[in-house]
């Protein structure tokens, strides 16, 4: 009887354990400032994570599925500026769907070269990080993008308001996420994702069209860095050209972290999601904690490689590893 | 025979140099990354305008794209060609030293724009045209403690910094320039913390925000530009919290306006293209034997929101 509970509990904690280091973040924040866990600023951190959230959303499928995407950080500002320009050129309701329009056919252009040419992810996408952000100054001139009138439009909705007393960019990312979840363990394309990322030449021999499934992972992703980028957009009404530079290593650190595999196959959209939740935790947290911030970055280093350490600790049992 | 070929191709290649120079100067500048922000951008279309104007002066434009070893390779290149003078606004203040002590040996004065390079590459420079930023941050200092004698709160306001991204020489001057001034001219003010905002408007207001959490009584936020400046008063705004003084530096357009509007109270005022004629002015004089000071600073005036309507809207 104790055994068996003993074994439930080993199982659980093996399953969950980024979430139980998650935990044991949250409680030492909490101690050293009670601030920390007021729900104002719990929401204003998860507010402020959306935007990365979405956007490992979507690159948790490209990861699970055996690639990389690097273009994320330059496509986001690419949206961002598109439809901030747009915004006041051809109005709010065409700039949308337009700057959509866009950025899926950058990461159709993507999928294509990686999923049908077969070339390799890295070299594409990081080439790619550089030609977006080439793209995105031509579009700009290099000047920094401002919607002129920012009472007069309803385009604040997607950033700055709430609904029942949630902010709108949390609601955005809870049901991408909650979407994307069924996507990914509930439907067949999920499972292709799986497939062709935990072995591909299986995949191909199963039947699985490998070139189309990658395809549709780099379209999604495509898709959620729009979405972060309307948000981003709508949230401060006007944008810098590199207002997404570096996020893309900020995004794979929290899918990750979230215990998706670097070699595909594996992670979950609920892990992912727990990753970018630490991410951004550890940030206020070290904020409210007043650490002198040099020593910040030192810091979040450290807690990042505890999580890893503590999941990696739970799904084998022990804190080391028998084989030495 | 080779030899001789080769020599006559350098000789007259010098000599044609040597003769150009008399009627008319040849001014290379190799920049930091234009196009990555407005002010850059304008900047060169500012110095490009100038040295049209001056039937005297050719100019050799290139950008390094924010990358130390093409800024090298640049230096070489315009020292290959031979031109009169070199303007560069560093990448990076000490990895270019290497290559500004090669145009100086080669007898080619450097003027260093913007930014200055590390102290130890001075004795290989001409001059340094540019804005100061200790200067900047304080005045930002008096503009803060001037509102607040105006308010009667500078014997208890605290105030919070957003400042530049860390290691950057301008983000450490305006901090220093502001740390230094405050309590010279309102003693009783308190700093009560200083976090980075990397230049960046979205980091400012998430650091702006967990501030807000942390503090319940904040008077004043001191940011190192005013893209961060919007940022931190976007997040002041979303809280609901009112009342407190925003004073910023480097004038952007969305500060101008949040001026306009009553939500942001002052600035410094540095224009691009005051920088940017500048640095072309000093290269000429330097070109024209006239005695310069190492430092030549442009001014960079105080603005709030009683003077604003003496400066323009920045282009950027």
């Amino acid at each position: 009887m104790t055994a068996l509970s003993r074994q439930k509990i080993g199982g659980v904690l093996a399953r969950q354990g980024i979430l139980i280091a998650f935990v044991v973040f949250m409680v030492g924040f909490a101690m050293a400032n009670q601030r920390f866990i007021a729900v104002d600023n719990v929401f204003g951190v998860i507010r402020s994570s959306a935007i990365l959230g979405v956007m490992a959303l979507g690159v948790t499928f490209v990861v699970i599925g055996g690639n990389l995407d690097l273009s994320v950080g330059s496509m986001m500002s690419f949206s961002t500026i598109v439809v901030l320009d747009l915004h006041d050129k051809v109005g709010p309701a065409l700039a949308i769907p337009l700057m959509f329009a866009m950025t899926l056919a950058l990461g159709a252009f993507i999928g294509f070269l990686v999923g049908y040419l077969k070339l390799n992810s890295l070299i594409v996408t990081l080439g790619m990080l550089s030609a977006i952000h080439g793209l995105t100054l031509t579009w700009s001139g290099g000047k920094n993008m401002d919607i002129a009138d920012k009472e007069g439009t309803w385009f604040a909705i997607f950033g700055q308001s709430s609904a029942l007393g949630i902010p709108m960019p949390i609601l955005i990312f809870a049901l991408l996420a909650v979407v994307l979840s069924v996507l990914l363990s509930k439907t067949p394309f999920g499972r292709k994702v799986y497939a062709v990322g935990g072995n591909g030449t299986a995949a191909t021999f199963s039947g699985i069209p490998r070139a189309r499934v990658v395809f549709m992972t780099y379209v999604l992703s495509a898709f959620c860095v729009a979405t972060a980028g309307l948000m981003q957009a709508s949230r401060s009404m006007g944008s810098q050209n590199t207002v997404g530079q570096g996020l893309e290593l900020e995004v794979l650190a929290a899918v990750i972290l979230g215990g998706a595999s670097l070699l595909g196959g594996s992670g979950t959209v609920f892990k992912t999601v727990i990753g970018v939740l630490i991410l951004g935790f550890i940030q206020n947290g070290l904020l409210l904690v007043g650490l002198e911030f040099y020593v910040q970055y030192v810091v979040t280093w450290v807690i990042i490689i505890l999580a890893v350490w503590l999941d990696i600790a739970a799904k084998r049992g022990r804190l080391w590893s028998p084989i030495a | 025979m080779k030899f001789t070929m080769k020599c006559a191709l350098a000789c007259t290649t010098a000599m044609l140099g040597t003769a150009a120079a008399a009627e008319t100067m040849t001014i290379g500048i190799t920049q930091n990354n234009v196009g990555v922000d407005s002010y850059q951008t304008t900047y060169e279309q500012a110095f490009i305008a100038a040295a049209e104007a001056n039937p005297n002066v050719e100019v050799v434009v290139l950008d390094a794209g924010g990358d130390v070893a093409r800024q090298i390779a640049q230096m070489e290149d315009l020292i290959q060609q031979e031109v009169d003078a070199i303007i560069i606004w560093p990448t990076n203040g000490e990895a270019v030293i290497p290559a500004v002590r090669k145009a100086a040996q080669a007898d080619i004065p450097v003027i260093v724009t913007n930014s200055n390079i590390a102290e130890q590459g001075f004795e290989f420079v001409a001059s340094f045209s540019g804005p100061d930023n200790i200067t900047q941050g304080s005045r930002s200092a008096e503009i803060m403690c001037d509102k607040f004698k105006d308010m009667g709160i500078e014997s208890e306001a605290r105030v919070v910094q957003i400042s530049g991204q860390p290691g950057y020489t301008t983000a450490i001057e305006r901090a220093k320039g502001f740390e230094d001034r405050l309590p010279e001219v309102c003693p009783d003010v308190t700093l009560v913390e200083t976090q980075p905002g990397d230049w960046n408007r979205e980091k400012s207001q998430q650091v702006m925000e967990a501030f807000l959490v942390k503090y319940d009584d904040i008077d004043g936020v001191y940011a190192g530009d005013d893209n961060m400046g919007v940022g931190a008063l976007n997040a002041a705004k979303a809280a609901g919290r009112d009342g407190i003084i925003f004073v910023g530096a480097t004038n952007f357009a969305v500060g101008y306006e949040a001026m306009a509007a009553g939500d942001y109270w002052g600035s410094i005022y540095q224009s691009p293209v005051d920088d940017a004629e500048a640095a072309l002015k000093t290269a000429i004089d330097t070109l024209n034997g006239v005695d310069l000071p190492f430092l030549n600073y442009f001014d960079t005036p105080k603005i709030t929101q009683d003077n604003m309507g003496e400066f323009t809207k920045p282009v950027f």
